[in-house]
Formats: C-alpha cells, sequence, structure tokens
C-alpha cells in the first residue's frame, strides 16, 4: 500500500528528530487521507468535552482547568513532556483513576453530554462505551478468543456463536485475524509484542465501543509493529472516535487530524494538528515542538 | 585487589550455600532414615506361624489346609519344650503336690466306703493313709535332705501294703518316688527361686508359642497367639536366655545391672536342657517366612494396636484433613481478597490483621480447648447436632487453626497479581467482583496453592486441636460426619502414653508415623503438581 511505504520511510528517518521532516510527514498525512478525514454525516461518534476539569491526587495537582472539546469520529492526539498529566487527563475519560486512592476531581467531564464523575454515572456501561489501550500490552493469561471474548462476556453475550462472530470480527478489525485465525486456543502470552498490543486493541473493540483511548500505545513495540498499528488506528478513525497520548511527535504528526499540546498539568494549546507543528500559536508550543526543550 | 576480593567472597558464598544444602539433605537422611526404615518393617518383615494363625482367625486370608500341615510340623517340637518344663514343675511346685495328697486322701476315703468295709478297717487304713499323707506333706515342704529322704523312705516302706493296693492311695508311691528323684538333684535352698524364674520362663513361653493346645482360650484377642513377628520372637528368647539381675558390685554405690544365664541357673536341674533346645529350634517351633503385610495400610487395629493394620487411622486422618481443607480455603481466599482489595486503611482494618497474625501463633493446644468449649458445646448443638466430639467439630478447630497461614499466603498471591490485570479488565467495563473472579483469583492461584501445601502439612499431623474434638484412640470407623474417629496423629500419641504394650509393638508406632509422613508427602505432591499445571497455564504454555 502506498501509504504503508511512506510511513516505513518515514519511520527510518524518525531517528534524527529532525523538524523539517515534520512538515512533510504533515502534509503527506494531510493529503492521504484527506478526502476520508471528513467528517461523515451518519457519525454516532460520542463527544467529549472536558469544562474546568482538574484532577489531584492527594495535593499535588494531576491536571488543572481542562477546558476542550474532542471531535468525533476523528484521532486527536494529546502530546507533552514527561508528567504534564497527558495520561491522567486520558484515564480521567473512562474514571480508570478509581484505583488509585486518594484522588479528587474539580470540574465537569462529559462524554455525550454526560458528567463521568457525577454520582449516577454507571461505570459498567461507560467503560463499555470507552474502551482503553494500554501502554504495556496487558493480554490476560488465558486464550487468545477468550480475551477478545472477554469484554462482550461481560454486558450480556452468552451464546458461542454470538461470540465467535465478535471475537472474528474484532481480530479483523484489529488487523490480527489473518496471523492467529488457525489456533484461537493458544495463549495470549505466547504471541509477540505488536501482536499483544494489536490483541489488547481488538479486546477493546469487541465491546463496541464509541471511543477508544490510548494511552502511548506504541512506546514498547519495535518500529515495524509501530507502523502497524499506526495503520490500524488510521482504519479505525472512521468509525471511533480516538484519543492517542503519545511521546513521539512525529507519530502525532501521522496519525491525528487534531493535537492537544499539555504542559506541567495545563492544557497550552489545542488546534489542527498543521497548525501546531507549523505554525504553533503559543512559544511553549513552539520550544517543544521544535525540540528546544522536552 | 578488589577483584580477588569479589572472588573471594564469591566462592566463600557458592560454599556456604553448597554447605548448607548438605547439611540440610544429611539432617533429613538423619530424622527420616531410621524412620523409614523402622516403618517399613511394619509391613516388610519375618512372620511367624503363630500371624499367619492370627490372619487366618481375624481377617480370614490365607491357606488352612497348609497352615493345618504347619501347625502339625511345630506340634512334635514344641510338645518336647512343654514336656521338659512340666517335668521339672513336679520337682518344684510343692503346692500342687500337697494339694494331690489331700486329693488322694479324700478319694481313698470314698472308695473306702464304696467298698464296704468293716469300720475297725476303715479306722485303721484311714489312719494309715493319713499318716502318708502327712509324711509325704512333711517331704515336700521340707529344705533339708535328710529329713525329705527319711519321710519319703517311710513312705515307700508302705507301698506293698495289701489294704492300699486297687486303691488310689497307690498314687502316693508314685509321687513319693518321682519327688525322691527330682530332688536329687535340685538344690533345694533355692526353690523358692526356681519357682519364681519358672514362673518368669513360662509366661516368656506363653507369648512365644501362645497358650498351650489343650488350655482354655484367653480373653484377649493378643493372648491367644504367641510371637507373630520373628524379630518379637527373637527378643523373647533373648529374654529367655538371659536374665537381669541387681547386685551390689561396689558398697555404697549405685546397684548395677548384669545379665546372668538362666542355663547357668538352673544346672543340674531338668530344666537346664531347655534353653539350648529351644535356641536351636526356635525356627522349626515358630517357621518365620518373609511377607509383605501390604494390608496393614487398610486392615483394622485390634486393641493396643498389637496387631492389625492403620486402615481407619488413615480414613480419620483423610477426612479431617480433606473436610479442614474444604472449610479453610474458601474462608482464607475471601478475607484475604477483602484485605487486598476492599479493606481501606483505617483502625479498624490494623486490628483485624494484627489480630490474624497473632492468630498464627497460638499454641495448638488453646485451639484444642477452643474447639471443645465453642464448637463442640455450643456451636454444632445450636443447630441441633449432638454435643460431642466428632468430625465435624474437629475439622472446624483445625480450619481455624490454619486460617492465618491460609490467609497470609492468599494475601501475598492476590497482592502479587499485576495491577495491569485489574486495570484491563475493569477497562473493559467488569464490576470489582468479576474481574476478582475472572481475572485475579485464576492469577493468584499458585500462590494460593502454596498457602494450601503449608496448610495441608500442618492440618494432617496436628494432635491437640483434635484431641477433644474428634478423636478417639479406638473405636468403630465413622458413619458420619458427627461420630469421631481415630487418625493416625492421635494413634502414635496414644501408643506412645500406652502401657507396657508400646514396648511390645515398636513397628507398629514407627509403622504409624511413617504412614502419616508418607500420607503428608503425597497430599503434598498432588498440590504441588495441581500448582504446576497451573502455573504452566497461566505463563502460555
Amino acid at each position: 500500500m502506498q501509504k504503508g511505504k511512506d510511513k516505513m520511510q518515514i519511520s527510518a528517518l524518525e531517528k534524527e528528530a529532525n523538524i523539517d521532516h515534520i512538515d512533510s510527514v504533515v502534509s503527506l498525512g494531510q493529503k492521504a487521507g484527506s478526502g476520508i478525514k471528513k467528517k461523515k454525516p451518519d457519525c454516532k461518534c460520542a463527544v467529549i468535552k472536558s469544562e474546568n476539569f482538574s484532577f489531584y491526587y492527594g495535593t499535588k495537582v494531576g491536571v488543572k482547568d481542562i477546558t476542550m472539546e474532542i471531535y468525533p469520529c476523528s484521532v486527536t492526539a494529546i502530546i507533552g513532556p514527561s508528567g504534564c498529566g497527558k495520561s491522567t487527563f486520558l484515564r480521567s475519560i473512562n474514571r480508570i483513576n478509581d484505583l488509585i486512592p486518594h484522588t479528587r476531581v474539580e470540574g465537569r467531564l462529559l462524554v455525550n453530554g454526560h458528567n463521568v464523575y457525577d454520582k449516577s454515572t454507571n461505570l459498567v456501561n461507560l467503560r463499555q462505551q470507552v474502551g482503553m489501550v494500554f501502554q504495556k500490552p496487558n493480554p490476560f493469561p488465558k486464550s487468545i478468543f477468550d480475551n477478545v471474548a472477554y469484554g462482550p462476556g461481560l454486558h450480556g453475550v452468552k451464546k458461542r456463536s454470538a461470540l465467535q462472530q465478535i471475537v472474528e470480527e474484532s481480530l479483523k478489525a484489529a488487523a490480527l485475524w489473518e496471523e492467529v485465525k488457525d489456533d484461537l486456543k493458544k495463549s495470549a502470552l505466547a504471541l509477540s509484542g505488536g501482536q499483544q498490543q494489536r490483541l489488547c486493541i481488538a479486546r477493546a473493540l469487541a465491546t463496541r465501543p464509541n471511543i477508544i483511548l490510548m494511552d502511548e500505545p506504541c512506546s514498547a513495540l519495535d518500529p515495524i509493529a509501530t507502523s502497524k498499528i499506526e495503520d490500524l488506528i488510521d482504519k479505525l478513525q472512521n468509525d471511533y472516535t480516538i484519543v492517542i497520548v503519545t511521546h513521539n511527535m512525529q507519530q502525532a504528526a501521522r496519525v491525528s487530524e487534531r493535537t492537544a499540546f499539555f504542559c506541567l498539568g495545563e492544557l497550552i494549546e489545542y488546534d489542527s494538528t498543521a497548525k501546531i507543528f507549523r505554525n504553533p500559536g503559543k512559544k511553549q508550543t513552539e520550544d517543544y515542538v521544535t525540540g528546544r526543550f522536552g | 585487589m578488589r577483584h580477588i576480593i569479589r572472588q573471594i567472597t564469591d566462592r566463600a558464598f557458592t560454599i556456604l550455600t553448597g554447605t548448607s544444602v548438605v547439611l540440610l539433605a544429611f539432617a533429613l537422611l538423619v530424622i527420616l532414615g531410621p524412620m523409614l526404615w523402622r516403618g517399613s518393617k511394619a509391613v516388610i518383615f519375618k512372620d511367624t506361624v503363630e500371624f499367619r494363625k492370627m490372619q487366618l482367625d481375624l481377617y480370614n486370608r490365607g491357606n488352612p489346609a497348609n497352615l493345618k500341615v504347619e501347625n502339625a510340623e511345630t506340634e512334635s517340637f514344641r510338645k518336647t519344650v512343654y514336656e521338659t518344663i512340666d517335668d521339672f514343675k513336679h520337682g518344684i511346685d510343692t503346692e500342687e503336690l500337697i494339694d494331690r495328697t489331700k486329693q488322694i486322701y479324700r478319694q481313698l476315703g470314698k472308695e473306702l466306703r464304696y467298698k464296704g468295709v468293716t469300720d475297725e478297717e476303715y479306722q485303721r487304713i484311714r489312719s494309715l493313709a493319713r499318716e502318708l499323707r502327712d509324711r509325704l506333706q512333711a517331704a515336700f515342704e521340707s529344705n533339708d535332705k535328710k529329713v525329705i529322704k527319711e519321710n519319703i523312705n517311710y513312705v515307700l516302706r508302705y507301698h506293698l501294703d495289701e489294704n492300699l493296693a486297687e486303691t488310689s492311695a497307690v498314687e502316693f508311691f508314685t509321687l513319693a518316688e518321682d519327688f525322691q528323684q527330682s530332688v536329687e538333684n535340685i538344690d533345694l535352698n533355692k526353690r523358692q527361686q526356681y519357682a519364681g524364674s519358672l514362673q518368669q520362663i513360662e509366661e516368656i513361653i506363653f507369648h512365644l508359642l501362645g497358650p498351650r493346645p489343650g488350655d482354655p482360650l484367653p480373653a484377649l484377642t493378643m493372648n491367644r497367639y504367641g510371637a507373630t513377628r520373628w524379630d518379637l520372637a527373637q527378643k523373647l528368647l533373648d529374654n529367655l536366655l538371659w536374665s537381669e539381675k541387681w547386685i551390689q558390685k561396689e558398697a555404697a554405690q549405685p546397684l548395677v545391672k548384669i545379665r546372668v544365664s538362666r542355663a547357668e541357673e538352673f544346672a543340674g536341674t531338668k530344666l537346664e536342657p531347655l534353653f539350648g533346645y529351644v535356641q536351636n529350634n526356635l525356627d522349626k517351633m515358630l517357621k518365620p517366612e518373609f511377607t509383605v503385610y501390604w494390608q496393614y495400610f487398610i486392615d483394622d487395629s485390634t486393641p493396643g494396636h498389637y496387631f492389625g493394620g492403620v486402615g481407619p487411622e488413615i480414613l480419620g486422618t483423610l477426612l479431617l484433613t480433606l473436610l479442614a481443607m474444604l472449610f479453610v480455603f474458601p474462608l482464607g481466599v475471601i478475607s484475604a481478597a477483602y484485605l487486598v482489595e476492599c479493606a481501606s486503611d483505617n483502625i479498624a482494618v490494623r486490628i483485624i490483621r494484627m489480630s490474624i497474625n497473632t492468630l498464627a501463633g497460638v499454641p495448638s493446644i488453646v485451639f484444642g480447648l477452643f474447639g471443645l468449649a465453642f464448637f463442640v458445646l455450643f456451636f454444632i448443638p445450636l443447630f441441633g447436632g449432638p454435643s460431642k466430639p466428632c468430625i465435624l467439630a474437629a475439622s472446624l478447630t483445625l480450619a481455624v487453626l490454619t486460617l492465618p497461614v491460609m490467609i497470609r499466603a492468599s494475601e501475598e498471591a492476590i497482592r502479587s497479581v499485576p495491577q495491569s490485570y485489574k486495570e484491563a479488565s475493569l477497562g473493559l467495563g467488569a464490576s470489582k467482583f468479576r474481574t476478582f473472579m475472572r481475572v485475579t483469583f485464576p492469577v493468584a492461584l499458585p500462590g494460593i496453592l502454596t498457602g494450601v501445601i503449608l496448610s495441608l502439612s500442618r492440618v494432617a499431623g496436628e494432635t491437640a486441636p483434635i484431641l477433644f474434638t474428634g478423636a478417639v484412640a479406638l473405636g468403630p470407623l465413622p458413619k458420619s460426619l458427627f461420630d469421631p474417629t481415630m487418625t493416625l496423629s492421635y494413634g502414635s500419641y496414644d501408643i506412645a502414653v500406652g502401657d507396657r504394650l508400646a514396648m511390645m509393638v515398636p513397628h507398629n508406632q514407627y509403622g504409624m508415623v511413617v504412614t502419616l509422613v508418607l500420607l503428608i508427602l503425597c497430599l503434598n505432591t498432588i498440590a504441588i503438581v495441581l500448582r504446576a499445571r497451573v502455573s504452566r497455564k497461566l505463563r502460555g504454555q
């Protein structure tokens, strides 16, 4: 695929972190996907909106006063230096931060118009709608089939035939089907790192979410696996709202339409990817993107 | 310089670890070796014809025809022994002889009346007989050879008296002759001593060969057969040939025990050849053979554990152990899950944790008393059960005993499950409970099984908790959970504190202990294999 080959070339150039190449990357991305990136009229994806959202770990600030709106059926990247609150914000969307004790929340975080931190929120439904892929691939120590069927099984799908269908669809959507279709009973831990991460994506897709959150999904993978996953993200963006946190600016430039730049817990700038990388509004953004700090 | 020091310390460390492993193996060998060796003697040993008799009578095993043949073969040899003893006894057992004379005298009186002699003759013969009787008694009782000779000769002067012929008085003369003969060889002063020793010897022969043919059957089963094991027979033989005496070797020093040959003691008497004879012919009297008594593990045991096997004990131990594990496994896992997943870090939870840790150090006898007071006397009757020691109470007590270990091990295991699995499961929309059951618990299972293994070993071997709550030294097989049972641990304790019987059955003691060790080994092996399989599945192979 032409797009794939270009992406391979760009990956090879990543090592130099040369800002000039960012330009070409962005234009390439725009050119290739420009036909598909328009919002489809019948898109049923959810909208994520945060209004003055703050998150505290005890007294320490996670994120402060975040106000942004994430558009449906698109890929939004969140970039920034380490410890700036990207993952905190992401994990607040499906409330996986609840696992950490002594946390506090201010403001509102709305998914489809409903505040997720409201007391009446049904976490099970929320997490069925909002899927998550983590930094390190974490398939369960079960078979491939059981991994993917875990989610639908939780939400009421009991019949074997229905589960098999869902598993097949999810694995195909995650571009893993061809590699594992012969032996779905094999343990998930026997797969390679990239395959495991794709399995985790398939597992997240199996619950038919509207939103997929990805917390640095490729940071633990080699470049070839990374490019496969980036292909996948590209394919999925038509049907899902994808928010991806990444350290890798080239990756953000490649896959996303809009980018948010976080720094020290605050949202510095949020705009289309092209603008952020070519013509950032704030100086901080420019410093980070050109590599002068971070 | 630093490199050399590092090398030396490395090597020292290796040697130290190697040494400790070797020491551990050596200690195990020293402890387990003799135990296994002697315990195996409960199953593999040389048995005797008495053993085969016992097996046939009590358990219906063996070939009756063969046994009959063997019995016949031993008859002749045993007869010699009995005859020798009887022979000797007649010269010694003066009481018996005196009784006999009295009997004869009375018999004579009856016969005379029956014959219908005249009054005058009757009186005369009777007074003669009376005098003979008194003379014989004097002879029997006296320790002076001269006195004896005098009396015997006096009696024998009348042995041709026609008045006394064809009456039972004739026996007076045979008694007198026999006595005279046996007295020739005996040192009369030693007669008392001989009597005592003879009693001992007779007792040993009774233990060796069983009751005499013709004697009534003893009431206790264990007394109905002779020595059932060849090693026991050898020990009895040694007792027969040597007696132990305490003598004063030096003045103002404690008495010293020495061995004296009995053959020397009875030198010159009719009993002397007995010892040599028994020594040489014991194998013909008992017919020892090698046997593998594997039914030891199934057979019922007899009172005192003298015969039989440990079947009921094994069953009892298994029942108690498995039932206790059944109670403690869910309780321990759920408590651990609560402590890890749901408990917040407040004072109440800290107190709970401290209590659990303290409970692990409580002596097991306290658990036994607790079990008695709580389960036997309160808890089970509360639900309508009988208020007596039973399997249910004992296994509940054992479960409480091993609960802290189980909770600790499970807690560690559940805590060590990677957070990422929990996150992934929760992220897919699972509730906390589903996450625990479907993800956390299977991953923590190997660690929990380690807790099970540790608990198993403890529970199977505990004696104090079951002392008052469910164990019994001897009884029928339990028919329900509300019956008490015999166990291996309690049985070992019982034999150890029992009476002198314990010395007669050392093989049974060792056998019971070894069976317990082997049983625990088996249970542990099963649990370890299970854990390995679960582990392998988790690791993806």
